[in-house]
């Protein structure tokens, strides 16, 4: 319990980069915490627990059923920060941020929120079920694909 | 922004806004958003079936009915029951593989076996209940219409709910599809 309390920040981001909608996000939320809860005595201990956690939170982020609402059309460009990056308007990038993973599909999803938390290739691997050399070639596909949607 | 930034915003993303009590209560099923809903559900109509199981033969005249009749009718009321308790369990733990892939595959495979069992099971129960009525019935011209009309209902039913099926898997093969790069496939 204190170590999904401690770490709840990685569920917080893939409910965002995951679920659009507020009412969503919480709904998977709690639907992670419950999964953590349930496959923790599976938890043996011998990888880091934030990869373990990332690993149920993901699959259970892609596996979960999806509430059919109505579509959202994204805008192919993204509206320019008013304000440059600094630690006050964290806010206004976050939703930036989360607004260019939502151009990616799941897998991609996952493959660069790792990235981001700064995971190895290696462990990576082993939290996806990918070949750490085609972990590299798929990120460099996607760091690509996100230099184009930033751009 | 460039992707170092992205980096940055990542890992400063997140807010802790969830204490220690609320987390708690997220591990019971009762404060779950949707598994809650469904154990109702599953409760409801398993307490209905058995209700149903243990007053049919009294209520319907089962004594009048064929033996033939009456099995079919127990046994896809028992597999209805079975497929209840079946369907729960895996919605209750989607999460089996040591890895992301992995874990989708089995996924995917368990909602396979699921569609292919709730369906023959809805269906047998369907058509035992329409068996185990007009197992007795001297048909008219009306009473067959009525049938057809019945067995046609059946079918919309049934076909709708492999479109239901078939959409879920459809969207857990795209995302098994995802993760399987070329040099990954076995």
């Amino acid at each position: 319990m204190k170590s999904i309390n401690e770490q709840q920040k990685i569920i917080y981001k893939v409910c965002r980069i995951y679920r659009d909608s507020r009412e969503d996000q919480e709904d998977l939320f709690q639907e992670i915490v419950y999964q953590l809860w349930k496959s923790y005595p599976s938890f043996k201990g011998d990888s880091k627990i934030s990869s373990w956690m990332y690993r149920i939170a993901l699959n259970t982020a892609m596996a979960a059923y999806r509430k059919r609402r109505a579509p959202i059309d994204y805008v192919e460009e993204f509206p320019e920060p008013i304000h440059p990056y600094t630690e006050s308007t964290v806010p206004e990038n976050q939703e930036r941020l989360f607004s260019i993973f939502r151009h990616l599909n799941d897998s991609e999803k996952a493959l660069v929120s790792l990235y981001l938390e700064d995971f190895s290739y290696l462990e990576i691997a082993e939290i996806t079920g990918i070949s750490e050399s085609n972990v590299g070639v798929r990120l460099n596909r996607i760091k690509n694909k996100l230099k184009e949607l930033i751009n | 922004m460039e992707l170092n930034d992205l980096k940055t915003g990542w890992q400063n993303a997140g807010v802790a806004l969830k204490n220690e009590s609320d987390i708690l209560k997220m591990t019971k099923i009762r404060h779950h958003p949707s598994l809650k809903r469904i154990r109702k559900k599953l409760l409801i109509e398993t307490l209905l079936l058995i209700f149903v199981l243990v007053v049919y033969y009294d209520w319907f005249d089962g004594n009048k009915k064929p033996l033939y009749a009456n099995l079919l009718m127990v046994t896809a009321l028992l597999l209805y029951i079975a497929n209840d308790i079946i369907g729960y369990i895996s919605l209750v733990r989607p999460v089996r593989g040591i890895n992301l892939k992995l874990s989708i595959e089995k996924y995917l495979g368990n909602i396979r076996r699921l569609r292919v069992f709730s369906l023959s099971v809805s269906f047998l129960y369907s058509i035992a209940f329409i068996i185990f009525f007009t197992s007795v019935i001297d048909f008219t011209r009306e009473k067959r219409f009525l049938l057809l009309g019945m067995i046609v209902i059946l079918f919309q039913v049934m076909l709708w709910s492999a479109r239901v099926w078939n959409k879920r898997i459809k969207e857990l093969k795209q995302q098994a599809k995802d993760l399987v790069f070329d040099g990954d496939k076995a």
